[in-house]
């Protein structure tokens, strides 16, 4: 039964992670909470859905080309929306007022044009799940893990090892230094919000894949991602990618002794203790902007 | 006509929400995601009050106003000192712990199932029955929820915390303690959205968590910005565009989820727009732009 | 009167020391000049002694009294008042207003006064009477119902001298009060501190400009990388032109 619990809360954690570390690295880059990362999240599946099983067009074609668009429609919404308001002067909080508007609009839209009903991405029965040291665990969930593993890893290293990488952190780091020595900051955005937003539809089908859809998903997925990027501490791909882990495997852990109701105050119980207690979370770097 | 007054009341009851939040947002600059859960502590703590011990309807608005005052120190005493955005953030982990509170303590507050039979107000001898009393009533209270929010920012208190939004590094120079500010009015904020709470629980009179969720929240801040922060009459224009725009929809014929749906849609996009255009708002003055 | 004391203060900011085992203990009158280069800390000095800033090491006195730990707006009350080097006032506001926040010890501040408004109409004519007379004393007492974004920068210099002496505070400090401004500006600032030091005011003032030091300061203190080079009378230290040059240039 733990080791269930465990491996369940490990899965769990590792689709958190694609979100999380997707969402980390636009909030290092951007320095704002771009909560529209939901909607690039919620947008992936209900496309392959539409090409999968309304077209009937193979999986193999329609799952890159959902994640494309997702990641299409994050670069758009950094160029779009966030660009002019950035030029105008706006205030990290204006950016998360704006983003949430925009999350709150695709995801209607959504719910206008498909319902708010769960959707699958499955097709065919469900599969029982191969024994693994006593525990069950199915091909997607096994999917899910080595993605988010592989795709965390590459995305370390590409912003430790790549020009492009080099440039998007320096961007992080301070945006005015950054187009002061000559970096093209505007491309380096579009470039992470490309990137975050194409793993964030990945995530988004792997679930729908493994459990199910709706329209509201994505602002689910985007708390969690929120959280964990805290707790890990901004800034670091790795302190997300625990963070995200850690809530994957609370969660779990408390259906054990306390029921599943509970996960999600228990979850942002967790995020208010490291917001006051530890502000630079896990392993992120003692932040300038957290506290007053 | 019985359901355009009905629609009139909840424009009051939302106004003195969208009036409460924008005394803490709109005049002292500070944004929360929590109104939506101290509306659920007003709401239920009268309700509550009402149906389980047979309280007033004064009695138990003021319980529940005080509970709000309560539970807002302990969101705002330990949060206060984080910046902006992540206070942001830690207002959105109090709503969700607040709403899970009210979702889940079945033997407290009936979990999902809600509390019904909550009694209408009687005042004295007088109950509020009719669509009509239930109107002029919720009109009052606006009325009463919107001179305190305005009386308090044309005072010196007032001053003080619209300086709090300017500069508040400023202001602490002078000699003003900033933190005392901020948490006395994120509780006026707090008791006020209660009020609108208990109002709203002894009109319906049936309550059940879905009323007070993040959503709503987010309603009320739309309502807030779309208006105009620290205007007159913004929060009442954010107020009655956004409880009648839906209703007009509702009016066209279309099925409630599809206007749920696309209400949301709508204010949505009006955030974005008014983020991008009119962080002002309609006729506001103030659009949370820093230097 | 009560004054500045620093024992053994350390601060590093990212790496970089802005204070390094700083003690001095400040006149406890007239007007004491801090100079030095860029980067010396003076400005980190001032954030420290006004509560803005958390020392990493050692403790600062007001008195007798321990300030180290205190937050600004207690120093604040125990009689200091402050200007900043970025000029902090509230721009979208008349200026009298700024002027009015600045009057201690208001109930109309308070929850339940500002909402029963019981003698705060008192207490508003009484503080605007004062108000006026600190902008007549500045010279800003026509534009007191302007907008104070529209003051020009020298001008809203002299507010946020007014609004120091709103508060009532004996202990002055300013940051860089000449820097910026045109010469006939910087005589008129010069001589309201000149008129303040008369009334019995301390003051407290970083700047760059050695003619200033020169013309209103009883003590200098010479500051470089949050060290103390050299303080006594600006007679002596300004004529050492081994430090003039090599830190005052």
């Amino acid at each position: 039964m733990l080791l269930q619990l465990l491996l369940n809360g490990i899965i769990a954690g590792a689709a958190y992670a694609l979100v999380a570390v997707s969402f980390g690295i636009i909030y290092s880059t951007a320095r704002f909470f771009h909560f529209a990362h939901g909607a690039v999240y919620v947008a992936a599946p209900y496309c392959a859905y539409v090409f999968i099983v309304w077209a009937g067009m193979s999986p193999l074609f329609a799952l890159p080309v959902a994640m494309v668009i997702a990641a299409s429609l994050g670069a758009a919404l950094e160029f779009v929306v966030y660009r002019p308001l950035r030029r105008r002067g706006a205030s990290p909080l204006i950016l998360l007022l704006a983003s949430l508007g925009l999350l709150i609009f695709l995801q209607n839209l959504i719910s206008l044009a498909f319902g708010d009903q769960a959707r699958t991405l499955r097709q065919g029965d469900v599969v029982e799940g191969i024994r693994l040291l006593g525990a069950r665990v199915t091909p997607v969930q096994t999917v899910i893990v080595l993605c988010s593993v592989l795709s965390c890893a590459l995305v370390w290293v590409f912003l430790h090892h790549t020009q492009m990488g080099r440039i998007v952190r320096a961007v992080g780091n301070d945006s005015e230094l950054a187009r002061m020595v000559g970096m093209d900051s505007d491309r380096a955005l579009l470039v992470t919000f490309f990137v975050g937003s194409g793993l964030a539809g990945m995530a988004g089908i792997l679930v729908s894949y493994d459990t199910d859809m709706r329209p509201t998903m994505g602002l689910q997925a985007l708390l969690i991602a929120v959280v964990a990027v805290i707790i890990g501490g901004t800034g670091s791909v790795e302190g997300s990618f625990l963070g995200a882990l850690l809530i994957g495997l609370v969660q779990n852990l408390v259906v054990w002794k306390i029921s599943t109701q509970w996960q999600d105050a228990i979850t942002f119980l967790l995020l208010l203790l490291f917001l006051l207690l530890r502000p630079q979370g896990l392993l992120g770097r003692a932040s300038k902007g957290v506290a007053v | 006509m019985l359901y355009f007054l009905h629609i009139l009341t909840l424009v009051c009851i939302y106004t003195i929400l969208a009036v409460s939040l924008d005394l803490l947002a709109g005049h002292t600059g500070i944004l929360s995601v929590a109104q939506a859960a101290f509306y659920g502590v007003g709401a239920y703590t009268s309700a509550l009050l009402a149906v389980r011990v047979g309280c007033t309807f004064l009695e138990s608005a003021l319980a529940g106003v005080f509970a709000a005052s309560v539970v807002s120190f302990m969101v705002s005493l330990p949060s206060l000192r984080l910046h902006d955005d992540y206070f942001v953030i830690a207002t959105f982990a109090f709503q969700i712990i607040i709403f899970s509170f009210f979702n889940n303590s079945m033997p407290l507050t009936n979990g999902p199932l809600g509390i019904p039979g909550i009694p209408q107000p009687a005042i004295g001898g007088w109950t509020v029955r009719t669509h009509m009393q239930f109107f002029i009533f919720a009109a009052v209270i606006a009325a009463l929820a919107y001179a305190v929010v305005s009386r308090l920012a044309t005072s010196p208190f007032g001053r003080v915390l619209h300086a709090i939004r300017e500069d508040e590094v400023f202001i602490r120079s002078l000699g003003k303690d900033t933190l005392r500010f901020k948490v006395v009015a994120f509780a006026v904020s707090a008791a006020l959205a209660a009020f609108a709470g208990s109002l709203y629980a002894h009109y319906i009179t049936y309550i059940d968590p879905t009323s007070f969720t993040v959503t709503e929240s987010i309603l009320v801040i739309s309502m807030v910005i779309i208006g105009g922060p620290a205007s007159r009459w913004g929060p009442v224009i954010g107020a009655t565009i956004l409880v009648i725009t839906p209703e007009v929809l509702r009016f066209v014929g279309l099925p409630n989820s599809v206007a749920a749906s696309l209400r949301q849609v709508i204010y949505g996009a009006l955030l974005v727009i008014m983020m991008t255009f009119r962080p002002r708002g309609l006729v506001g003055r103030y659009g949370f732009m820093r230097r | 009167m009560d004054t500045f004391r620093c024992e053994n203060m350390r601060k590093t900011f990212d790496g970089t020391r802005a204070l390094a085992n700083f003690s001095l203990e400040f006149p406890a009158s007239g007007i004491t000049a801090i100079v030095g280069p860029n980067g010396a800390g003076k400005t980190t000095l001032f954030n420290v002694l006004t509560g803005f800033v958390r020392l990493d090491q050692g403790r600062h006195f007001l008195g007798h009294r321990e300030t180290t730990r205190l937050p600004p707006h207690e120093i604040a009350r125990l009689g200091v008042a402050r200007t900043f080097q970025d000029l902090r006032l509230i721009l979208r506001v008349p200026v009298l207003d700024n002027v009015l926040m600045a009057c201690p010890n208001q109930h109309g501040e308070r929850l339940l006064t500002a909402l029963l408004r019981f003698s705060v109409a008192g207490e508003e004519a009484r503080n605007r009477t004062v108000a006026m007379r600190l902008l007549r004393f500045v010279g800003l007492d026509c534009r007191a119902f302007e907008l104070t974004g529209e003051l020009s920068y020298g001008q809203q210099k002299l507010l946020t001298l007014a609004c120091c002496l709103a508060t009532g505070a004996p202990i002055l400090l300013f940051d860089e009060p000449v820097t910026g401004v045109h010469p006939e500006m910087a005589a008129r600032i010069l001589s309201l501190l000149q008129e303040l030091r008369a009334a019995g005011k301390l003051i407290l003032f970083i700047e760059h400009d050695i003619s200033a030091v020169r013309q209103v300061a009883d003590f200098v203190v010479v500051m470089d990388q949050g060290n103390i080079i050299a303080q006594g009378l600006p007679g002596e230290i300004l004529e050492r032109s081994e430090i003039v040059e090599a830190y005052l240039a």
